[in-house]
């Protein structure tokens, strides 16, 4: 109980944990923000009828999801550099992270888009609608409100990913806490980061919440 | 006679050339003298040997010795905290010049890296409870232990065929000392295998509830390591070593640590 026991102390280490957290946020931003434009463009690589597309595409997406992001992490870091030169941690933390969560969002968006009935399709086609103008503004907006719930899956376990960075020393809330830990031999600040991380996802759990009620104006 | 003279002039320069060429190769203190900087990678939470004070900062008796090396050679030290698992890609990859946290030399590490000098004896004890009744290892007999997982403490365990025999169940691998500790603390093991230098740490920290056993699992030496090419930087950080157990600045800093003198550089 020395943390608990002691304001000064314990005021110290949430600073400590806030600025490790804002790491874990800033790994997080960026990757959403790389990844899910990302997941689509290779979501649509991999419905591509062009076989020299679809199936580099699907060999892409098998290597991401099926291997260890820690590995992913590790290779990006140590070994990327032998061909183009040293790449600094944070860079290869979202680098590692955009290319693993973009093939997991490429197949929920996938899921998604195979999921919209012939008959949008088919309705749009008689109307005289191009592929691309069907795509834009009849199949993709349905998907985006069909795919939000799996999409809220994946937000929520990306938080609790950052912690994996602590392979190659990134100094994020979890490697914070993790110090502290050995230097005072209390676990308290590791139960602390958990909180903390609650928290972050709370906020995500609300968000996504309030999001899929905005959208919900009709049914399909 | 002329022909034996010319061949010996011919050998000896070849010799001088030679011995230039391995000089010229190894440029690693030039290169740390160059860029100004010595980076020195370390976990940093490995207490007292390099860790996170309360305000965030690194701190340890390693880091103090190391700051001091590195002023010595005219360069800044640079603390960059690495995975210890992944130490070995580090410092190849070139992301850190050295590895200096309480780093046991054992063989297997004297053929990957360059190691310096010992600098700090080590030993892997048993920590018990205070009032514990085991005063041996003998009498760990029938008892559980856990320890760190892949430290030097794990393979000294392994080493002792006779107490893992003796051991009620095999011992209970924890990411770090602190949750052994806590096992320990809450009765679910019977002790704790860890570096003596770590448990007079946390003893003195956090009280006296436990007890180091006096017979020692495995002695051991902490040395710093550095890549298996860089000799000249190895060597150079040597001899800053010994200057400094020479003019008493490694006994101050051993005294500001640990109460006493306990390096063995003077010893040499």
């Amino acid at each position: 109980m020395q943390y608990l026991n002691d304001p000064n102390l314990l005021w110290k280490l949430l600073m400590q944990l806030a600025s490790g957290m804002g790491t874990s946020l800033s790994i997080f931003f960026f990757t959403l923000l790389f990844s899910l434009p990302l997941g689509m463009a290779v979501a649509l690589g991999r419905m591509s009828k062009r076989r020299w597309i679809s199936a580099p595409v699907s060999f892409y997406i098998l290597i991401m999801r099926g291997t260890p992001l820690m590995l992913q992490l590790f290779t990006v870091y140590f070994f990327l550099p032998k061909l183009v030169g040293p790449i600094p941690r944070l860079q290869s933390t979202l680098i590692a992270f955009s290319l693993n969560y973009a093939a997991y969002f490429a197949e929920i968006y996938r899921g998604g888009i195979m999921s919209i009935d012939r008959g949008q399709h088919e309705a749009a086609q008689v109307l005289g609608f191009t592929k691309a103008q069907t795509f834009l503004q009849i199949i993709l907006p349905q998907t985006l409100k069909r795919v939000m719930l799996p999409i809220s899956n994946e937000v929520i376990t990306l938080v609790k990913d950052t912690s994996l960075a602590t392979a190659i020393a990134v100094s994020e809330l979890f490697l914070v806490a993790k110090n502290a830990t050995s230097a005072s031999g209390s676990v308290e600040p590791l139960f602390i980061a958990g909180l903390f991380y609650l928290a972050m996802n709370t906020v995500v759990t609300v968000f996504f919440n309030w999001l899929i009620k905005r959208f919900d104006y009709y049914r399909t | 006679m002329k022909m034996k003279s010319i061949l010996a002039l011919v050998l000896a320069l070849v010799l001088c050339t030679v011995s230039f060429a391995a000089f010229a190769e190894d440029d690693s203190l030039q290169k740390v003298l160059d860029k100004k900087q010595l980076i020195l990678g370390f976990d940093a939470s490995f207490p007292p040997m390099g860790f996170t004070d309360e305000n965030g900062g690194y701190v340890g008796f390693d880091i103090d010795v190391a700051k001091e090396v590195a002023a010595r050679l005219g360069v800044e030290l640079v603390l960059q905290p690495i995975d210890w698992s992944a130490k070995d890609l580090e410092l190849n990859g070139g992301n850190i010049d050295c590895i200096w946290n309480g780093m046991t030399a054992t063989p297997e590490r004297a053929e990957s890296m360059s190691l310096s000098i010992p600098y700090l004896n080590n030993a892997q004890v048993l920590v018990v409870l205070a009032d514990s009744a085991v005063k041996t290892i003998a009498d760990m007999a029938g008892k559980t232990l856990a320890l760190q997982s892949g430290s030097s403490a794990a393979d000294a365990v392994a080493a002792n065929a006779d107490l893992l025999a003796s051991l009620k169940s095999a011992p209970v691998e924890y990411a770090d000392n602190t949750l052994a500790l806590l096992d320990l603390d809450n009765g679910g093991v019977d002790a704790v295998a860890m570096d003596v230098i770590v448990a007079n740490y946390y003893i003195a920290k956090k009280g006296a509830n436990y007890r180091v056993l006096d017979e020692q699992l495995a002695p051991e030496q902490y040395a710093v390591g550095f890549r298996k090419a860089d000799v000249a930087l190895t060597d150079a950080v040597n001899a800053t070593l010994v200057e400094m157990a020479k003019d008493g600045k490694l006994a101050a800093i051993s005294t500001e640590w640990f109460g006493s003198d306990v390096t063995i550089v003077a010893a040499q």
